[in-house]
């Protein structure tokens, strides 16, 4: 038994926060009132148990390692905790309670951008995650096992309608397809046929497909290397407060640009 | 006579034969309704279990516990050491059981058909359908209330916690009227009081969602037709700008950083001007 405890001591030794993943509210009331030395915050999609620092969480990560990044992140970017903490997370692993203590060390580098890309995008947290998905999914499955690439560019959509032209008639027109519907599942394969951007309202509203993009391009500065796509996507989205999220052909990875320059990198078979 | 075929039989085969004559005689013995009543006991009770295992069974199926998680009725179950699942099954095997028992004393010639008897099994059917529609009663509406909190936990005002509990009370409420209509007590001061409450819940209702709905009546109209479309540049009342997003209720519209949204009541009052260069 004591050897337990001293396992659990190591992992909780000498951390400056703790962070508590959608705690209950006996779970919280239980931590508030033994008012440790170490700062509590909490990481939640909504504040339910009134925390005084609380970190929103905009969507309910299944990946725990995702979710402790990104909380930390949260907690980084409003100055709750600095590089080099020390922090113990306290997260629910499998159904149920909380059931898992992790020791985390902050650093700088996990600044990836991934919350500012969903906590300060002109589109709902859940549509950008949506588009993630399908981004994602159509980079492992690709065309018949050829690589894809695709370009949705999510948000600000009556600014991106007027700053692009169809190049053919728009297969979206009349129709109420949303990014998170499970047919768009079904029509992924046939996504990757169509030419041009695909473009997506604040709400998750597919608005049209088969867009040719024509931002001015002047100023935008991407990775070199990368194609007239991402060129595009990023140019857009210095033009308007579009969020672009580009699936590469030719090295496979998905990356999201805002106000012009690249936000995030993700590795497809990573996910 | 028993003994030579036995002998008999052993000389023949080499095996020995069960005599059935005692048994026989037993069942002579005993009279036929008694023999009647014991087979339809024995019968009942192998339903009752059968029937008992198979509600449970098709509750399960139906996802019945996984959504009555966490409702009152089934805190307490689980406090008995029970479940929502096993009440209603044992609640249908008693039935049966009950059944059974008035069939076998009707074999038996008790006279059930007469006095307090005849009246309790009459009776009977109703408490047990009442039981049932008390349960699904109590069931439904802690569920309602679960259902209608989780979709008003994003607005943290003290005030709504009226409507989920208001909800609740009424499912209860409807449940006990039908329970004691089942059980014939006279219920007509309740109905009146329910047909008062549900006027009042739909009138003021529909006074107070007027605008909501003729929106929505407006709303569906142009997600249909889509007279306008994302990227379009409209005039609506004294607004002007490019249309963002448009849902059931309302329209987002753009200009130059400030976003008008606009109740689709208004689109139909004062017309839309599209905009084209």
């Amino acid at each position: 038994m004591s050897a337990l405890s001293d396992l659990l001591g190591d992992v909780v030794s000498g951390v400056e926060a703790v962070l508590l993943f959608s705690p209950n509210s006996s779970h919280y009331r239980r931590f508030a009132e033994a008012d440790p030395d170490e700062d509590l915050l909490v990481v939640a999609p909504n504040n339910t148990v009134d925390a005084e620092t609380y970190v929103e969480l905009p969507l309910e990560f299944d990946n725990v390692r995702d979710r402790i990044r990104f909380g930390i992140e949260g907690a980084l970017e409003r100055g709750l905790v600095e590089d080099e903490d020390i922090v113990a997370c306290s997260v629910r692993i499998f159904d149920g309670d909380p059931d898992g203590v992790v020791r985390v060390r902050v650093t700088e580098s996990m600044r990836s951008g991934i919350y500012d890309l969903f906590a300060n995008s002109r589109a709902e947290p859940g549509v950008i995650r949506d588009v993630f998905e399908v981004a994602i999914e159509l980079g492992k499955k690709g065309q018949k096992g050829k690589p894809v690439g695709a370009l949705f560019v999510v948000g600000d959509a009556g600014k991106v309608m007027n700053k692009s032209r169809p190049l053919s008639y728009n297969p979206f027109e009349k129709s109420h397809v949303h990014v998170g519907d499970p047919i768009v599942n079904v029509m992924l394969k046939e996504f990757s046929r169509l030419d041009g951007a695909f473009v997506v309202s604040d709400s998750g509203k597919i608005a049209s497909a088969y867009r040719y993009l024509e931002p001015a391009a002047e100023g935008v500065d991407i990775p070199k290397g990368l194609g007239a796509r991402h060129m595009a996507g990023a140019a857009i989205t210095r033009d308007t407060n579009a969020t672009a999220i580009v699936l590469s052909e030719s090295d496979g990875l998905v990356r999201a640009f805002k106000r012009g320059g690249l936000v995030l990198e993700i590795d497809p078979e990573e996910y | 006579m028993t003994e030579t075929v036995v002998a008999a039989g052993s000389d023949a085969t080499g095996i020995a034969q069960i005599d059935t004559r005692p048994l026989v005689d037993l069942f002579d013995a005993v009279p036929r309704a008694v023999w009647l009543g014991a087979i339809v006991a024995v019968a009942g009770v192998i339903l009752a279990i059968l029937l008992g295992g198979l509600t449970r069974r098709l509750l399960v199926r139906l996802g019945v516990p996984h959504a009555v998680e966490g409702t009152a009725f089934e805190r307490t179950a689980r406090e008995f050491g029970s479940s929502t699942v096993d009440v209603l099954g044992s609640l249908i095997r008693l039935f049966v059981l009950g059944v059974t028992f008035f069939g076998v004393l009707a074999i038996g010639n008790v006279a059930v058909a007469s006095g307090f008897w005849g009246r309790t099994v009459q009776f009977l059917p109703q408490l047990f359908f009442a039981l049932l529609i008390l349960i699904v009663g109590v069931v439904v509406g802690d569920k309602v209330q679960m259902v209608i909190s989780e979709r008003l936990t994003g607005i943290k005002l003290p005030e709504t916690g009226v409507f989920p509990r208001l909800a609740k009370f009424t499912v209860f409420y409807i449940a006990v009227l039908i329970a004691l209509s089942q059980l014939g007590v006279a219920t007509l001061a309740l109905v009146v009081l329910l047909a008062g409450y549900l006027f009042a819940v739909v009138f003021l209702g529909g006074l107070a969602l007027s605008d909501l709905l003729k929106s929505a009546a407006s709303g569906s109209y142009l997600l249909l037709e889509q007279p306008y479309a994302i990227g379009d540049e409209v005039v609506i009342g004294d607004h002007r700008g490019i249309v963002q997003e448009v849902n059931l209720f309302v329209t987002h519209v753009e200009d130059d950083g400030e976003e008008f949204i606009l109740p689709n009541s208004t689109v139909f009052e004062t017309g839309v001007v599209r905009v084209r260069e």
